[in-house]
């Protein structure tokens, strides 16, 4: 788990699940993107936030209940703060299983909850305004 | 008298201009005497915008449940880290952190 300005290289990141256990035998991987339009508006920007401490360990909780729900082996949340530009990374989640099947559903599954869970805050910086953008 | 701090993040913080601040609270004061009280007292200038942010409004008065409490809009408010209500008493060292709903990823 990471919450910093900066995200780890992916390859790293996958190669590191591998090394976790020889029975690793399938990782997905999500990559939130900053889009370049908001309804008809050109996004200049995205700003994030977080309370750092506290989102460390809901990211955690996360990935345990993961791991209970759907007997993977491991998962990564990576997440930027500060200033992305359009087309910059801002998250990676990583799931490392024994197979494809429950790698996809763990994968969603923590994506949606990281959205809706983790204290992290986005102003969304168009060419109109700016905007606090809320997942609910 | 205790002395208590209260962290800001997002909207919220944008609208106060400030991320931490300290409040010497009489003994006693509550959750809800903070938010309804010592904060817009002391953003005087903005404290309709912060009413109308966290509370729940309709046609501009403020929604109660059966305690007479205030209900807040989609907003956490931890006490050291733990979820707490509007009626729970602050002591002296408390650390208050306002959340409003997520938006990452």
């Amino acid at each position: 788990m990471k919450i910093s300005h900066n995200l780890d290289d992916i390859e790293t990141l996958i190669e590191e699940l591998k090394r976790l256990a020889d029975e690793v035998g399938a990782i997905t991987i999500f990559i939130g993107v900053v889009r370049g339009k908001r309804n008809d508006e050109k996004v200049l920007r995205l700003e994030y936030e977080a309370y750092e401490e506290l989102a460390s360990k809901v990211a955690e909780k996360i990935i345990e209940d993961a791991k209970t729900k759907y007997g993977i082996i491991d998962a990564c949340i990576q997440h930027r703060i500060g200033t992305v530009k359009v087309g910059g990374d801002v998250m990676y989640v990583l799931v490392a299983s024994k197979h494809r099947a429950e790698a996809f559903q763990a994968l969603s599954e923590i994506v949606e909850r990281i959205k809706q869970e983790l204290p992290i805050w986005k102003k969304e910086v168009t060419e109109k305004g700016a905007y606090w953008v809320e997942n609910i | 008298m205790a002395r208590i701090r209260v962290k800001y993040f997002g909207k919220i913080r944008e609208l106060l201009g400030v991320k931490i601040e300290e409040y010497d609270i009489e003994e006693g004061a509550t959750l809800a005497d903070l938010l309804l009280h010592y904060v817009p007292h002391r953003h005087k200038d903005k404290s309709e915008a912060w009413k109308e942010m966290i509370f729940r409004r309709v046609k501009g008065e403020m929604l109660v449940d059966r305690d007479e409490m205030p209900i807040l809009k989609n907003y956490l408010i931890l006490i050291d880290g733990k979820s707490s209500d509007l009626k729970q008493k602050l002591k002296d060292g408390d650390e208050i952190a306002i959340l409003p709903p997520p938006g990452g990823g």
